[in-house]
């Protein structure tokens, strides 16, 4: 048993005793009933159980959580997709999600929606120019695997957040 | 009873499907190298013999081991950001893993969570005990053959590296020796280690030139 306290979606957990090989899937879904994030393939290849891990310096990356072990996220802040929605209120990038129907089955879809997140943060830090957009948004949702192939409306309903708020994300 | 027929069907489909799955897993665990790309060859250091002057022999020796080099066994863990690449498309890595402070990942998401000491076949995963990323300062990804030359050349770019201790990093380093033993579905690093490693030695020999 090892010491875990961390953040998750701005509430501090712990510290609280928990088995050194527990995952943090099993910890978030079974011992905090946060069932958003889904378990998959559970070897770190279809990233439906990805998180936001925010770091120290304000940037964020999707980190999976099949594969390791909760006590690796000790001291950390991160963001599952139960974090997003503020008071009921979707987000746009959720907002388009749904209005593309950008998933069928569901079963990915926090792990696209937190990457993209992701993406749209590092996007109002760096800028990039419009002709640049569809590989940016390829190579970030890129790994993340949908069995009922809705990638493509993935990528649109993302595209369309920026290409509504320009100012915002493209130089 | 309304499954009566296409049972055996599904069952037959299913025992075909494990018996391919247990072939393929077999050939797996046989190391078959059927499913290992073969890989390129090196000239030895004597072959470049009759190259005058010195300094374009030493050059040429280096571009031999460039070969080396500049194969996805090495680049790909030599990159220009933060994100090591994989696979001989040199595709970014999967899942998205990140250099960390010290080259081993990130904390939630170290190197060894998946790479363990050795290759693992079965999930094709690659391993050695010490598995990292090559410091920024050593990213080749994206140079000319001559710019990596000058930059393994200068101990601040290389490691604090002299020249013979490149020898011993090339021709013997365990985890540089995993290029020609990298596993399933990867091309191997052309030669063997100890050809690479000749090679260094023989371009130190003649003056460590570097190609243009």
């Amino acid at each position: 048993m090892t010491s875990l306290s961390l953040t998750i979606n701005g509430r501090a957990y712990g510290p609280m005793d928990v088995r050194d090989e527990l995952t943090m899937n099993d910890f978030l879904r079974e011992h905090l009933g946060l069932t958003g994030t889904k378990f998959g393939c559970g070897a770190a290849q279809c990233l439906s159980c990805a998180v936001i891990v925010d770091r120290p310096d304000g940037t964020s990356h999707t980190n999976p959580t099949c594969v390791v072990a909760a006590i690796d996220f000790d001291g950390l802040s991160i963001r599952t997709v139960e974090g997003h929605a503020k008071d009921g209120a979707l987000t746009a990038l959720q907002t388009a999600f749904v209005e593309h129907f950008a998933f069928q089955c569901g079963y990915c879809t926090a792990g696209f929606l937190n990457e993209a997140q992701v993406l749209l943060e590092r996007l109002e830090r760096q800028k990039v120019a419009r002709g640049d957009l569809e590989e940016i948004i390829g190579q970030a949702l890129d790994g993340h695997l949908c069995r009922c192939t809705g990638y493509v409306k993935y990528h649109q309903a993302v595209r369309d957040v920026i290409l509504a708020d320009p100012g915002r994300y493209l130089v | 009873m309304i499954f009566a027929s296409p049972l055996p069907r599904r069952l037959k489909a299913l025992a075909a499907a494990c018996l391919l799955a247990g072939l393929v897993s077999a050939a797996a665990a046989t190391g078959q190298t059927a499913d290992i790309p073969a890989a390129g060859t090196l000239a030895s250091p004597d072959s470049f013999a009759t190259i005058e002057p010195t300094e374009a022999r030493s050059a040429a020796l280096f571009t031999e081991l460039g070969k080396v080099l500049t194969a996805p066994r090495c680049v790909n863990c030599h990159p220009a950001g933060d994100r090591p690449r994989q696979g001989d498309e040199r595709r970014l890595h999967q899942p998205p893993v990140f250099r960390g402070a010290d080259g081993h990942g990130l904390p939630a998401m170290r190197c060894d969570t998946c790479h363990k000491a050795a290759n693992f076949e079965p999930g094709r995963i690659p391993g050695h005990p010490k598995w990292q990323l090559a410091p920024l300062e050593m990213a080749w990804e994206g140079k000319t053959l001559g710019q990596i030359c000058r930059q393994i050349s200068a101990p601040e770019r290389n490691g604090g590296r002299t020249l013979e201790d490149l020898v011993e990093h090339i021709g013997t380093d365990s985890l540089v020796g995993w290029a020609w033993a990298p596993g399933y579905g990867r091309t191997p690093a052309p030669g063997t280690q100890a050809q690479a490693g000749a090679l260094v030695q023989a371009w130190i020999d003649t003056g460590a030139a570097c190609p243009d």
